[in-house]
This record gives structure tokens, C-alpha cells and sequence, in this order.
């Protein structure tokens, strides 16, 4: 068996492989990731690199490409998964926390009598009745390492003892002991595993501090950018494997690199909380996804068990316990648990909408009385995938545009302020809501027949297009340009999302008017721009003040259900209560749907503030 | 002591669109032809007004179409020379309107000039007074070409042009604006896209009482209550105000009753079902009288012996029930 070296430039990173595999399979094994959101099928067109051979280069997908002989690829920056703006403060709200201080894990130190003859009560009974005192009377159960070592460690200590307590159902589990005071710091984690982005909070559980915060991308974007494509992924022969790995290498990684800079071992973690849409949770555990994307659309559980780090792989916190958020329904995870949990909705006097921007927008409505929730597909123009010139919000995204009214001439923002190298979704937003405003598009979303030829304005095979960014002003040398499709997605993707609102609100019979407070949150809604949002139709024509950014509340949820047993039955009883409104099943979603794909909406009164931007061309009218 | 029956007050009325124009109004018809204009439910004259009847218009085409013979029959002897078959059907069959279709202008079928197709609208134009519809050959760049130039050549006649449709309304509302003719703005039987559609060419700056709306139709047995249903959502949104929605309605019932099965199959096929051009005839009338209640203004049809039924069903419809 022959042996190929395959040498990536410019990393001057070369990995010995056997042939067969693809450059894509050969860039995991050096560790570079590329960007895949078709998950490897050849349809993006997105993992275009360069490879050379005896002197010749030549363009080709690097996941199509089989490796036979030695190599050198050259990846592109576009092509790599790059560092990109990952939420991972929740904005500071003034939430007011009402879940007391009670950690999933806590040390509790005890001085218990000796027995005697008269007293002769096991060791067991006579730790267990002092523990059980310190925490409220519930019941403690010792694990078996515990057990062994105990004897000898409560005479050697004088029977003067420090206990680790994990809680457990409604239980504690008594998982360690130590002699004496013992003042070492106890250490929990709290997750967010997106389907985009992974954030971990460090937090010390004697002072409930965050020590630290860490995000990166989910490595399991190399199998699909969306849930959909990594559902399917899962039927692959190993793909279940992959995924699960995929998620756990991201994790591990992210832990490692936030211990390291804390200074904290692994060991020292006692439990992890976790928050993830259902899809996430069920790879994150190991559990094949596919009935979540087959009708009826069901999900093997939405609670989930309390499991140890290393069940998981979790190889650097092995003794951890892991405590997953539960979950609603399918496409309504523990992650939007979470931030109910954590923007207090749940015991809101005021009537609340909760709204998650994503691939999947999910929504909530409610308030102490009573929640409702629904997931509509507002598919990845948001993300930046889908669209000719798209990308996530990270270096060189267009994320502002000002289109003059009368020469059409374009002047744009981008992220850090380097040559742009796509758009964003912001910028996105921004843009159609530019082009409408100075007549470029009607309200359907299609470019305006215009009295005299426009320079940036120019028709393709494919149908018009505009151009944002000329060539030579570009990071890759190449036009950035808005075509018809694009708004297209980008309309469905609004409309989507308002249809999912108005739903809600129908289902229950209110409207806009009723509404008292709007959380938006997820990690593209913390750039969005409220008047943009409104002005395209995104979001109801409501007084800007009633809108909050709360950033990410799934992490912070997770962080809550870490420090406070309370918020995390909370958590509990959200996942019960939470009615889930299936959009799919008999009620108005596509007639909402198609009433939304209109710039606003079809019906204008929705939008009185919206003003209407007519821009009169000519013509006389009688 | 008397009961009181309760009555539906509307707030507002569907418009009103003036077809054709008569020489003092810079046209040639004899006579022109308003539409819409209902303040109620189609025919509640107990709760509103009624003002104007509803109209058929016989369709004609430039070319000798590929009709059932039930139908080609009865203009046999004008089939291939549009200006006469129209004025037969006005004549003869008492049609209110005339609907040409300009089919022979697909660069798939004859592939008729533009200068030809001009040609016939202005024969037709010459050999009747009543006013008239003229529609394209459903062919996107030839249809664009060829609305511009029978627009321009029919300038002051008023003409009813169409069928302008969201992904491509604007060069048609373009120029019924500048020679100013009234629109057909055609959708998909969805309501939301039929008011787009308005919004969209209202804010051209068409006049909303230049446009009337063609929501689609299904023939009877194939979707009609789908059609019924949208036009009623119309007329209600129209009664409550919804500018919108406010515009009268024209239905194709002849194509699409002659479409079906039941219309056109032989007797030798299906004798059980009795004579064909009976069938046809009834299947034709019956599509028109239900969406004449579901409220359209306009009935684009085919057979002289359905015309005169929904006429005679049109004169009883409009006697008043007021009470």
C-alpha cells in the first residue's frame, strides 16, 4: 500500500495518508478546517482550494477530490472556518435573578460524634443523618469509592470530614470526602451547544463567579451547516459517530484551553450543565436524531438522564456530572428553555414575546400564566449560507450599507473594517431595506425597471443583480453582488419568522398591541438593527423601547440551572409547561407565510410607521 | 310588532372601472361599460347597492383556435377572420364586450409579428362598437413587445390590456399608464398575492380604478369552491374597506370549463352522460352563474348558448330583493 503525502499551504502542514481519502478528509487530519455547509456533498461549491502538481495548479472542491498521489493544496482564507464574532456574554440585563444561590455541587463539612458501644450506629448512618441536616433534609446517597474509603478517613480525620454533594433527582449523591476543612475551590461548567457556535463559562461553585468564557465553532459544521443536512449526515454508515465526536472534540478543546487559563484541573469540575436545541442535545448524547426531521417529527426524549462526563468522552472532566436542559418538542430545545428561564418570562406579569433569530427562528409567548412556543424554518439567510455573497458576521462582512437615492452609489460598513468579503445577515437586512427605501426593489423584492441604466444594476444569466462592492475594492478580487435570488431567501427567511409570530399571537388570539416586552436573542440578533428589522418586515412595528437584546440566553440559562438547583427544577417545570404549537399541522402558517413575503407585509396597516417609499418614475397618471 | 331583520352595514364598495371610450372621450366605441361598483354581497340588494350588472365578453382569437367542435361550430363561418367573429358575437350572440386573445403571437405556435397582431386588435376595434379586452400570448419578452404596441396603437380607446402578474407587471402597467388603458393583474388563486399584486401596481402609480383582478379560476368540478372562496375573502375584505381588495373581477370561465373532461368527452365515449354539446353548454353556464355569485364582474366565455343562460340568469339576479 502506497503512502501520499498531502502537504496544505500556506500552513506547510503535511499529513501521510493512504489514498482514497478525500483533500477534505486530509485537511481534518491537519487539523484545518474548511467550510462545508452542504456537509461534503459537492452541491456548495464553497471548499474550492488549489492544488498544484508537477507544476500545474488547478481549481477543485476539495471534498470531491480523491487523493491518489503526493500533493499540494493551497486552502484559501475564505475557505477555512474562520474565527467569527461568537456571542458569548449574555448582554447584561437587569434580569432580576429570583433563584437562590444552591449550586449543583457543594461542600459541606461536618463534625459528627464518635460511635460507641451504646452508639453503634454504622459510619454511613451517622454521616449521612449530618449531611442530610445541611442540606434541607433530602436524602444522601454515597458511591462506592466513597463507601470503601470512608472508614478509615472519618477516624483518621477525628471524625471531622468535608462532603462533595452532586444533586442529583431529588437526591444528593455524596461522590467524595475529604478530611477536615477542605478549602479547595469546587468548579462547574456551563455549555451552549449551538449548531453554529459552542460557548463554555467556567464558574467557581462556592462563589457562583464566572471565571472565564470561551467560545469556538462546532466542528460539526464539516458535516452541514444546518440541522437538517447533519441529521441526514447521521444515516451515513459512522455518521452518528462523527457527529457525536465532532461535538465533544469541540468541547474538550474549548474546556482544555478555559482550564489552562484559569489554572484549574479537570478533576475539580464536578458538573456541567448543558443547553441545546433537541437536535444538539440528542448528538451531544448519542442518540440518532432521525425521527426529528420525519414526520410526525419526534424526538427520542425531552428529558434527559444525569450521566457522567466520561459515558460522553468527555476526557478531561470524566467524573463530571453532565445535566442536560430539557427540551419542548423537536424543533423547540432546552436552549430556548433556557433563556425563558433566563429573561424571568416564566413568572412575567407583563404579556412577553421571546424570539430566538437563527436557521431556526424559535418563539415564545407568554408570561406567569401560561407559555407557548413554535419553530418556523427561517432557513440559513440569516447566517450569511444560501446567499450568492453570504457569510457569518466575522472579518470583512458587509454588516452596514447607505445606498445614495439619486446616483445609487454604495457605501458600506464592515466587520472590523477590512475590505469586505461578503455580507452578512445584518448587513443583509440592512441592504434590502436600503434598496426598497431609494426604489431600486419593489415590495415583492424584485429590481425595479429603472428610467436610465444604472452601473451597479446589471442583468446575468440568472437575472438581475446589483453590485455592492466592485472587484478592486474586495478582500478576494471579486464583485460582491445582491441578486433577485438572494432577496428572495432573504424575504422567505423574514416572512417565516413574522409568520411564526403571528401565529402565535392568532393561536391565541391577541396582537401586536398586547405585546408589553420582546427579547430578541441568539447571536445574530445581538447586531441586528430594530428599525432595519421592522422596516423589512422581520419584526412587528412596535415602539423601539419595548425590544430588548439579551445576547445568549442559552448559555445563560445554563449557567443558572448550574448555580441554583431552584432554576434548574425551573428549568424543569418550563420544559413541561411550555405548550408547542406544531406550525406544520392545520392552522394558518402558510397563509401567514404568504402574506409576509412583502416588504413589510401584505397588509400594510401592520406597519403604520413604516413609511411607503413610492418613488415616482415618470409616467403621468390621471 | 314588527321583527326587525338584521342587515350587514359595509363600510365601503368594490370601484368602479369605465371600459372603452366613446368619441367625445377620445376613443371610437359607441357606448362604454362600467364595472364594480357593488356596496354589497353579490346581489344583496337589500343590503346595498348593486349599480352595475355583471358582463360577459365572447372571446375571440387571431388565430383559428383548437376548440371543440361544439364550439367552433357556431362561428364556423368567421372563424378565421377575427373582426368578424367579434361582430358576430356581439351581433348575433348579444356579447357585452369582446375578449381577444392573441395566441397566434407564441414564438412556439404561429409566431404572428407584432405588426400583425396589431393589425387584428385594429380590426376588431373597426368592426365593433363595445368595448374592448385584449390579452397576450402568455409568452413573457413577446408578450411585452406586443401589449406596448397594440397599447400604443389602441391609445384613447380604453382598452381592458392584460395579464400583468407579480414577477412581471411592470412594463404592462408602464404602458397602460401611458396610453392609459385599464389592467388585468392575474394571480395564482391566493389572496394575499392578488392584493401584493394591486399594491404593487398601485404604487406605479396606476389608478386603483384603472385595475381589475383576474384571482384565477377553476372550472366546475375542478377547484371552483377554491375559486369561490378567495372571491368571497375579496369582496368581503373590499365591503370592509380594504382598498386593496377593492377591484372588480374578471373570470376566463370559457377556458377553463372547456378544459374539463365532462365538457368535451364524446357521447360515443360516454353515452350515460348524454349529449356533449349539451353537457358543454351546462358545464360553461353553470361555472359562470356560481362565480357570478361568488361576485364576478366580468365572464370571459364561449358558447352562444351558455352566454344567453347567464345573461337571462343576469337579468333575474339583478331584479331587486330588496326588502
Amino acid at each position: 500500500m502506497e503512502i501520499c503525502s498531502v502537504t496544505f499551504l500556506p500552513d506547510n502542514v503535511t499529513v501521510k495518508t493512504e489514498p482514497g481519502i478525500t483533500i477534505a478528509g486530509a485537511a481534518r487530519l491537519a487539523g484545518i478546517e474548511l467550510k462545508m455547509p452542504c456537509g461534503g456533498e459537492g452541491s456548495c461549491g464553497k471548499c474550492v482550494v488549489r492544488l498544484t502538481k508537477k507544476g500545474t495548479t488547478e481549481e477543485l472542491l476539495a471534498c470531491q477530490t480523491i487523493v491518489y498521489e503526493d500533493i499540494f493544496v493551497e486552502v484559501p482564507q475564505n475557505v477555512r472556518l474562520g474565527e467569527h464574532q461568537i456571542l458569548l456574554a449574555e448582554t447584561e440585563q437587569n434580569f432580576q435573578t429570583k433563584y437562590d444561590f444552591e449550586p449543583l455541587c457543594q461542600k459541606v463539612a461536618v463534625r459528627l460524634s464518635p460511635p460507641s458501644l451504646y452508639e453503634n450506629a454504622s459510619d454511613w448512618t451517622r454521616l449521612s443523618c449530618e449531611l442530610s441536616k445541611a442540606v434541607g433534609g433530602k436524602e444522601v446517597v454515597p458511591s462506592l469509592p466513597v463507601l470503601q474509603k470512608m472508614a478509615h478517613l472519618l477516624r483518621k480525620s477525628d471524625w471531622h470530614v468535608s462532603a462533595l454533594l452532586v444533586a442529583q433527582n431529588g437526591f444528593y449523591e455524596l461522590i467524595d470526602l475529604q478530611p477536615g476543612m477542605a478549602t479547595e475551590t469546587i468548579y462547574g461548567l456551563a455549555i451552549d451547544i449551538g449548531t453554529t457556535t459552542i460557548v463554555i463559562y467556567l464558574v467557581d461553585l462556592v462563589s457562583g463567579k464566572v471565571l472565564g468564557k470561551a467560545g469556538t465553532y462546532n466542528k460539526q459544521a464539516a458535516y452541514g451547516d444546518d440541522i437538517i443536512t447533519r441529521i441526514i449526515h447521521c444515516q451515513s454508515p459512522k455518521g452518528l459517530k462523527q457527529l457525536h465526536d465532532a461535538v465533544i472534540d469541540s468541547i474538550t478543546e474549548l474546556t482544555e484551553q478555559l482550564l489552562a487559563t484559569s489554572q484549574v484541573v479537570g478533576s475539580k469540575v464536578y458538573v456541567i450543565t448543558v443547553a441545546g436545541n433537541t437536535t444538539m442535545i440528542h448528538l451531544f448524547l448519542g442518540m440518532d436524531p432521525k425521527f426529528i426531521r420525519l414526520d410526525p417529527y419526534i424526538p427520542t426524549a425531552a428529558q434527559f438522564p444525569i450521566v457522567k462526563g466520561k459515558e460522553l468522552g468527555l476526557e478531561t472532566t470524566p467524573e463530571a456530572c453532565v445535566y442536560c436542559l430539557p427540551a419542548v418538542g423537536s424543533y423547540v430545545g432546552g436552549d430556548i428553555v433556557a433563556g425563558v428561564l433566563s429573561t424571568g418570562m416564566n413568572w412575567a406579569d407583563n404579556l412577553t414575546l421571546f424570539i430566538d433569530i437563527g436557521t431556526n427562528g424559535e418563539i415564545v409567548l407568554g408570561n406567569k400564566e401560561w407559555l407557548i412556543s413554535c419553530a418556523c424554518s427561517a432557513g440559513p439567510a440569516f447566517e450569511g449560507s444560501g446567499i450568492t455573497c453570504g457569510m457569518r458576521a466575522m472579518q470583512g462582512a458587509i454588516e452596514r450599507v447607505e445606498i445614495n437615492p439619486v446616483n445609487f452609489e454604495v457605501r458600506y460598513q464592515t466587520i472590523e473594517g477590512t475590505p469586505p468579503a461578503g455580507i452578512c445577515g445584518s448587513g443583509l437586512i440592512d441592504c434590502i431595506a436600503k434598496l426598497h427605501r431609494v426604489g431600486l426593489i419593489d415590495r415583492a423584492g424584485r429590481f425595479c425597471e429603472l428610467d436610465k441604466p444604472v452601473e451597479r444594476l446589471r442583468k446575468t444569466d440568472e437575472g438581475k443583480e446589483f453590485v455592492l462592492a466592485w472587484d478592486w475594492e474586495t478582500a478576494l478580487g471579486k464583485d460582491i453582488t445582491l441578486t433577485e435570488g438572494d432577496i428572495q431567501n432573504l424575504i422567505r427567511a423574514k416572512g417565516a419568522i413574522f409568520a411564526g409570530i403571528q401565529c402565535l399571537l392568532k393561536t391565541v388570539q391577541l396582537d401586536f398591541s398586547s405585546l408589553e416586552r420582546i427579547y430578541i436573542a441568539g447571536g445574530f440578533g445581538n447586531y441586528l438593527n430594530i428599525a432595519d428589522a421592522i422596516e423589512i418586515g422581520l419584526l412587528p412595528d412596535l415602539p423601539h423601547h419595548l425590544y430588548r437584546f439579551v445576547g445568549n440566553t442559552s448559555v445563560r440559562g445554563a449557567y443558572l440551572s448550574l448555580i441554583s438547583q431552584t432554576a434548574l427544577n425551573a428549568a424543569t417545570e418550563i420544559g413541561k409547561k411550555l405548550t408547542y404549537l406544531e406550525l406544520s399541522a392545520g392552522n394558518n402558517f402558510m397563509e401567514e407565510f404568504i402574506s409576509a413575503l412583502f416588504l413589510p407585509h401584505t397588509n400594510l396597516e401592520l406597519f403604520p410607521n413604516v413609511k411607503s417609499t413610492t418613488v415616482v418614475r415618470g409616467g403621468n397618471s390621471d | 310588532m314588527a321583527v326587525e331583520i338584521f342587515k350587514e352595514k359595509n363600510r365601503s364598495a368594490v370601484l368602479e372601472v369605465v371600459l372603452g371610450a366613446t368619441r367625445e372621450q377620445g376613443g371610437t366605441r359607441t357606448h362604454t361599460i362600467t364595472v364594480g361598483g357593488d356596496s354589497a354581497l353579490p346581489f344583496y340588494h337589500f343590503e346595498g347597492e348593486i349599480p352595475n350588472r355583471p358582463v360577459v365578453a365572447m372571446e375571440v382569437q387571431d388565430i383559428v383556435p383548437e376548440w371543440n367542435n361544439a364550439l367552433i361550430k357556431h362561428f364556423a363561418d368567421v372563424i378565421d377572420k377575427p373582426g368578424l367573429w367579434a361582430k358576430k358575437c356581439v351581433e348575433e350572440y348579444g356579447a357585452d364586450l369582446v375578449y381577444l386573445k392573441l395566441d397566434g403571437a407564441h414564438p412556439d405556435g404561429a409566431n404572428r409579428s407584432v405588426s400583425e397582431c396589431v393589425q387584428t386588435v385594429q380590426e376588431v376595434l373597426a368592426s365593433v362598437g363595445v368595448p374592448l379586452i385584449v390579452v397576450g400570448c402568455e409568452e413573457a419578452d413577446k408578450d411585452k413587445e406586443l401589449m406596448e404596441a397594440v397599447a400604443e396603437a389602441a391609445a384613447g380607446e380604453n382598452l381592458l390590456l392584460g395579464c400583468a402578474e407579480t414577477d412581471n407587471y411592470k412594463s404592462l402597467t408602464a404602458v397602460c399608464m401611458v396610453h392609459k388603458h385599464n389592467i388585468i393583474a392575474r394571480s395564482p388563486l391566493d389572496i394575499n398575492m392578488c392584493k401584493q399584486l394591486n399594491i404593487l401596481i398601485s404604487e406605479m402609480n396606476l389608478p386603483l380604478h384603472k385595475i381589475v383582478i383576474d384571482p384565477s379560476i377553476g372550472g366546475l368540478g375542478y377547484g371552483i369552491e377554491y375559486a369561490y372562496s378567495i372571491l368571497e375573502r375579496a369582496r368581503i375584505g373590499a365591503l370592509q374597506g380594504d382598498k386593496m381588495l377593492s377591484m372588480p373581477v374578471i373570470a376566463t370561465v370559457g377556458y377553463e370549463a372547456w378544459r374539463t373532461k365532462e365538457a368535451t368527452a364524446s357521447t360515443q365515449e360516454f353515452p350515460e352522460w348524454g349529449d356533449q354539446e349539451e353537457r358543454g353548454i351546462l358545464w360553461e353556464a353553470t361555472t359562470a352563474s356560481a362565480l357570478l355569485q361568488a361576485g364576478v364582474h366580468i365572464l370571459l366565455m364561449r358558447h352562444p348558448k351558455a352566454v344567453a343562460l347567464v345573461k337571462k340568469q343576469i337579468d333575474q339576479l339583478m331584479v331587486s330583493n330588496k326588502y
